[in-house]
C-alpha cells in the first residue's frame, strides 16, 4: 500500500461523503458546507494529478468564491430566522434508479475501454500552463473573458431592485 | 496495491457525477439543484485532469481552467435568476416554478 | 332524308336549349312559349315531309369507340314505324302546346316557361326515342323522357300531392328499366351488338344463342312493363294525373306511355324468337287491360278514369303485340293517340271551366258546354269502338290479332273489357254532361279558342281516319264475320247499361255494385297494390337506407371520430410530459443519455 493509494482512499472517501452530504441533506445550509468540504477534497485530487495551480484555483475560485455566493443567495432566498430551511425530496426512488442507470453505463464504459498505464509523475507544467494559456490559447482566454463581463452585466441586471 | 490508476479516479469521477445527477432530479430547492449541478461540473473537472495527467496532455488542464472559471459564471448568473424569480415569486420551490407548463 | 329527321329532333332541342340558358326568355313566359310551340310546328312540318317520302334510310355515326368497330353508334332510323310516330309525337306536341297556352294562362311566367323548357325537352327525348337505331339510345332517350315525365308530373312542385306522384312515377317506371338494361347488356353479351339492324339479320339468320334469350328478352320487356303501365308495374299512372291536364294528355296518353308498346313492336323480330315470352305479353296486356277497366269503372275523377282508360288500352295495345299482331298494336297506338288525347283536352276545358275533378259536382254540362260535350262524346265513341269512328277499326285489328295468334284467354279478356270501356265511359259522359247540374263554383264558360282549335283538330282527325278505312279497309288480318258485330255488341251493350243506370237510372247503380261485390271492393281500393308497394318500399328499402345511415354514422364517421378522439387523448398525454419543471427535463436528457450508452455498447 503505497501512501498515494491511502492519501487517494482518504480523498475519495471524505469527496463521495461531501458530495452525498450535499444531496441528502434537508437542511440546504449544511448541503452548502457539504460541498464546500467536497470542493476542497477535490482540490486534493487535484494536487494528487500533479496539478498543483488547479489545486489552488479550485480551492480560490470555488471553495471559497462559489460557496460564499451561494450562501448568500441562500440567506436571500431563506428565511434564516424563524423558518426552517428544510425540504422534502420529490422522487428519490426514480431519481435513485436514474442516476444509478447512468452510473452502470458510464462504469461499464471504464471497464471495458483500455486506459493507459500510469506513467512517472511529470514534471511541474504550471509554466507550460502558463504558456499555453498566452499563446495558443490567447483568444479563448479573451473570450473568456468577455464572458465573465457578460456574466457580471447579467447578474447585475437581474438582482438589480425595480425602481 | 499499486498507485491508482487511471481508472479509479475516472470510477469517482462517476460517482461523484452520479450524486450530482441524483441532487438535480431529486432536490426541491432551487438552489440545491444549482448544488447538485456543481458537484457534476466538479467530476467533470477531475476527470479532465485525470486524464490530463495520464496522457500527459496539457489540454485537460487547460479545459478544466476554463470549466471553472465558465461554472463561477454560471453560479453567478444563476443565482442573480434564482433571486429575481424568488422576488417575484416569493418562493424558490421548484415544484412551484412551472410556467413553462404545457 | 336524314338531314329533315335530325331537323325533327333538332328544333324541339334548340328550344330547349334556348329557354333554359336565356333567362330573360324563361321569366318572359308566353314569349317563351311562342317559340316552343314555332319550333314543334316547324318540326311537324319536317316530319310530314319525312312521313311522305318513301323512308327506309338509316345513318349511324360512332359514339364510343373499341378496337376495330365502335362499341356503341348513334344515328336514325327511319321506317314506316318511325316516321309515324314522328307525326304523331310533333302533332299532339302542337296541340297540347298550343292548348297549354290557354290552361296555363294563370301560371306565373317564370313557371310557364320553365313549363315550355320542358316541353320543349320531352319533345326532344319522344323524337330521338323513337329515331333511334341502338338499343343504346334507345336507352338513354328512355330515361330522358321518364325524366321529362317527372319534371311535369311535378310541374306544381309545392303541392305535397304531385311532387309524391312525381317520385312515385320515376321509381315504379326506375324498375321496369332496371330490367331493361339488365336485358340490353345481356343481348350484347350474347350477340355482340347494340344495333337493331345487325340484331334483326342475326335473329333471322338463326345466329343468336336461344339459350336463356328468354330471360334476355323477359327484361327488356320489363322496361315496356314500367313505361307503358302494365300490371303491376301500372300504379303510377293514375297517380301522374296530378300533373296539368295538357300534360297527362301528351305524355300519358299519345306519347310517353307508348313507347313500351313502340319498343316491343319495334324489337319484334327478336321477340318472335321467344314465343313463351311474347304469350306472357299477350296475357298481361288483356290482365291488364281488365283491371284496369273494373278500376275504371269506380273513380269519381274524370281524369283518374282516363287515366286507367289509358292503361286499358295500353293492355290492348300489348295484347295484340303479344298475339303477334305488332301491325294491329301500332295501329291501335296511333287512333288511341288522337282520341284519348282528345279526351283529356276536353276533360281539361271541363276542369278549366268548373273547376273541380269531381264528376259527381258536374252534371249537365252538355247544355252549358255544348261544343265540348261534342268532341267529348265523339271521342267517347271512338274509344267504345263504334263505326265507323277510327276507333273501331284499329280495336277490330287488335281483337282479330289476338284471335289469329290462338290465345283464347286473353281474347275474353278483351272482349269484356270492351264492353267495361263503352260502359264507364258513357258513364262519365251521362253523369258529367247530362242529368242535373250540381252545385258548379263559378260559371263556367266554353274554352277560349286556343284550347278550343286543337279540340276540334283532333276530333276532326278522329273522324277523318275512320273515314279513311272505311274507304279503304285495312290490310292486315280481319277477324272472322262475327267479330265486328260482335264488337259492336259489346259497345252498345255498355252504353245501353251506362244509359240504364246512369240517365234513366231504372237500374240502381248501388245494386250493381252489390251484385260485383267483390270486384267493387278491391276495385275501390285499387286492388291493394298502392299499399302492397308502400309496404314493401317502407319495409325494403327504407329499412335498408336506415340500415346505410347506420353504417354510415356508426362506422364510417365512427372510424373517423375514433381516430380524432385518439388523437386528441394522445395530444393530452404528451403535454402532460411538459410539466414545466426543468427537472422533469433532466430525467429526459438522461434517459436519453442511456439510450445512448446502451446503443453505443451493443450496436457499434
Amino acid at each position: 500500500m503505497t501512501l498515494e493509494t491511502v492519501v487517494f482512499g482518504l480523498v475519495a472517501l471524505a469527496l463521495l461523503g461531501g458530495s452525498l452530504g450535499v444531496v441528502l441533506t434537508p437542511n440546504l445550509f449544511h448541503a452548502v458546507l457539504y460541498l464546500a468540504g467536497a470542493l476542497v477534497a477535490t482540490a486534493v485530487v487535484f494536487l494528487l494529478l500533479d496539478a498543483a495551480f488547479l489545486f489552488a484555483v479550485q480551492l480560490l475560485l470555488y471553495a471559497g468564491g462559489v460557496v460564499t455566493v451561494l450562501v448568500f443567495a441562500i440567506m436571500l432566498t431563506e428565511r434564516l430566522i424563524g423558518e426552517r430551511i428544510t425540504q422534502t425530496n420529490r422522487h428519490v426512488v426514480n431519481g435513485a434508479v436514474m442516476s444509478a442507470a447512468v452510473f452502470v453505463g458510464i462504469a461499464g464504459f471504464i471497464v471495458r475501454s483500455s486506459l493507459p498505464a500510469a506513467e512517472s509523475a511529470p514534471a511541474d507544467r504550471t509554466v507550460e500552463l502558463a504558456r499555453a494559456l498566452v499563446g495558443p490559447f490567447a483568444p479563448t482566454l479573451e473570450l473568456l473573458g468577455v464572458l465573465l463581463v457578460a456574466a457580471l452585466l447579467g447578474a447585475v441586471y437581474f438582482a438589480r431592485t425595480e425602481d | 496495491m499499486a498507485a491508482p490508476g487511471l481508472a479509479a479516479y475516472l470510477i469517482l469521477a462517476a460517482l461523484v457525477f452520479t450524486i450530482g445527477l441524483f441532487g438535480v432530479l431529486t432536490r426541491r430547492n432551487a438552489i440545491g439543484i444549482l448544488l447538485g449541478i456543481e458537484l457534476m461540473l466538479n467530476a467533470v473537472n477531475i476527470n479532465l485532469v485525470a486524464f490530463a495527467r495520464f496522457e500527459a496532455d496539457l489540454a485537460g488542464l487547460i479545459f478544466t481552467l476554463f470549466v471553472i472559471a465558465i461554472t463561477v459564471a454560471e453560479v453567478g448568473v444563476g443565482l442573480a435568476i434564482v433571486i429575481a424569480i424568488f422576488r417575484v415569486r416569493r418562493t424558490v420551490d421548484a415544484d412551484h416554478l412551472n410556467l413553462l407548463r404545457g | 332524308m336524314t338531314l329533315t329527321s335530325l331537323i325533327v329532333l333538332g328544333l324541339p332541342f334548340a328550344s330547349f336549349a334556348a329557354i333554359a340558358l336565356v333567362r330573360p326568355l324563361r321569366r318572359a313566359g308566353r314569349v317563351a312559349g311562342w317559340l316552343s310551340i314555332g319550333a314543334i310546328a316547324c318540326a311537324f312540318v319536317a316530319a310530314l315531309a319525312v312521313w311522305r317520302a318513301a323512308p327506309g334510310t338509316e345513318a349511324m355515326w360512332a359514339w364510343i369507340p373499341s378496337d376495330e368497330e365502335p362499341m356503341v353508334t348513334v344515328g336514325v332510323l327511319l321506317d314506316e314505324l318511325s316516321s309515324a310516330m314522328l307525326v304523331l309525337v310533333t302533332l299532339v306536341s302542337l296541340l297540347v302546346q298550343v292548348y297549354s297556352l290557354a290552361y296555363l294562362e294563370a301560371e306565373p311566367a317564370p313557371s310557364l316557361g320553365r313549363y315550355y323548357a320542358y316541353q320543349s325537352l320531352f319533345a326532344f327525348s319522344m323524337l330521338g326515342l323513337v329515331l333511334s337505331p341502338t338499343f343504346v339510345q334507345m336507352f338513354v332517350f328512355w330515361e330522358l323522357v321518364g325524366l321529362c315525365s317527372y319534371l311535369l308530373i311535378g310541374y306544381w312542385y309545392d303541392r305535397p300531392s304531385a311532387a309524391r306522384a312525381a317520385v312515385k312515377a320515376f321509381w315504379i317506371t326506375k324498375l321496369g328499366d332496371v330490367g331493361f338494361i339488365l336485358g340490353i347488356i345481356l343481348l350484347w353479351g350474347a350477340t355482340g351488338t347494340f344495333e337493331f339492324s345487325a340484331l334483326f339479320e342475326m335473329a333471322r339468320s338463326g345466329q343468336i344463342p336461344l339459350a336463356g334469350l328468354s330471360l334476355t328478352m323477359f327484361l327488356i320487356y320489363l322496361g315496356a312493363v314500367g313505361k307503358s303501365a302494365q300490371f303491376p308495374l301500372h300504379v303510377w299512372l293514375p297517380d301522374a294525373m296530378e300533373g296539368p291536364t295538357p300534360v297527362s294528355a301528351l305524355i300519358h296518353a299519345a306519347t310517353m306511355v307508348t313507347a313500351g308498346v313502340f319498343m316491343v313492336t319495334r324489337t319484334m323480330p327478336l321477340f318472335e324468337l321467344v314465343p313463351g315470352v311474347l304469350t306472357l305479353i299477350a296475357w298481361v296486356g288483356a290482365f291488364t287491360a281488365f283491371l284496369a277497366a273494373t278500376m275504371a269503372c269506380v273513380e269519381a275523377d274524370i281524369k283518374r278514369v282516363l287515366a286507367y282508360s289509358t292503361v286499358s288500352q295500353l293492355g290492348y295495345m300489348m295484347a295484340a303485340a303479344g298475339a303477334g299482331a305488332s301491325a294491329a298494336a301500332f295501329f291501335h297506338l296511333g287512333t288511341h293517340g288522337v282520341f284519348k288525347a282528345l279526351l283529356f283536352l276536353g276533360a281539361g276545358a271541363v276542369i278549366h271551366a268548373v273547376g273541380t275533378n269531381d264528376i259527381f259536382r258536374m252534371g249537365g254540362l252538355f247544355r252549358t258546354l255544348p261544343r265540348t260535350g261534342t268532341v267529348f262524346v265523339i271521342a267517347t265513341l271512338a274509344l267504345a269502338g263504334v263505326w265507323p269512328l277510327a276507333g273501331f277499326f284499329s280495336k277490330e285489328a287488335v281483337l282479330a290479332g289476338v284471335l289469329h295468334g290462338h290465345l283464347a284467354g286473353p281474347f275474353v279478356l278483351l272482349a269484356l273489357t270492351a264492353f267495361l270501356t263503352a260502359f264507364y265511359m258513357f258513364r262519365v259522359v251521362f253523369i258529367a254532361f247530362f242529368g242535373r247540374p250540381h252545385d258548379v263554383h263559378g260559371h263556367p264558360h266554353e274554352a277560349p279558342p286556343l284550347m278550343a282549335v286543337p279540340l276540334w283538330i283532333l276530333a276532326g282527325l278522329t273522324i277523318g281516319i275512320g273515314l279513311r278505312f272505311v274507304i279503304h279497309p285495312p290490310e292486315g288480318e280481319h277477324g272472322p264475320a262475327w267479330l265486328a258485330p260482335l264488337s259492336l255488341g259489346l259497345a252498345a251493350a255498355g252504353f245501353v247499361l251506362a244509359w240504364a243506370t246512369y240517365h234513366v237510372r231504372i237500374v240502381s247503380a248501388a245494386m250493381l255494385a252489390t251484385l260485383f261485390g267483390p270486384i267493387d271492393y278491391l276495385a275501390r281500393r285499387r286492388y291493394g297494390l298502392d299499399a302492397l308497394y308502400a309496404g314493401l318500399y317502407g319495409a325494403f328499402i327504407l329499412g335498408f337506407s336506415r340500415l346505410v345511415g347506420w353504417v354510415d354514422r356508426y362506422v364510417v364517421d365512427g372510424v373517423l371520430n375514433v381516430l380524432s378522439a385518439w388523437t386528441l387523448r394522445g395530444g393530452d398525454v404528451l403535454r402532460r410530459m411538459q410539466s414545466g419543471q426543468p427537472q422533469d427535463y433532466v430525467y429526459g436528457v438522461a434517459f436519453g443519455v442511456l439510450l445512448l450508452f446502451v446503443w453505443a455498447q451493443f450496436w457499434r
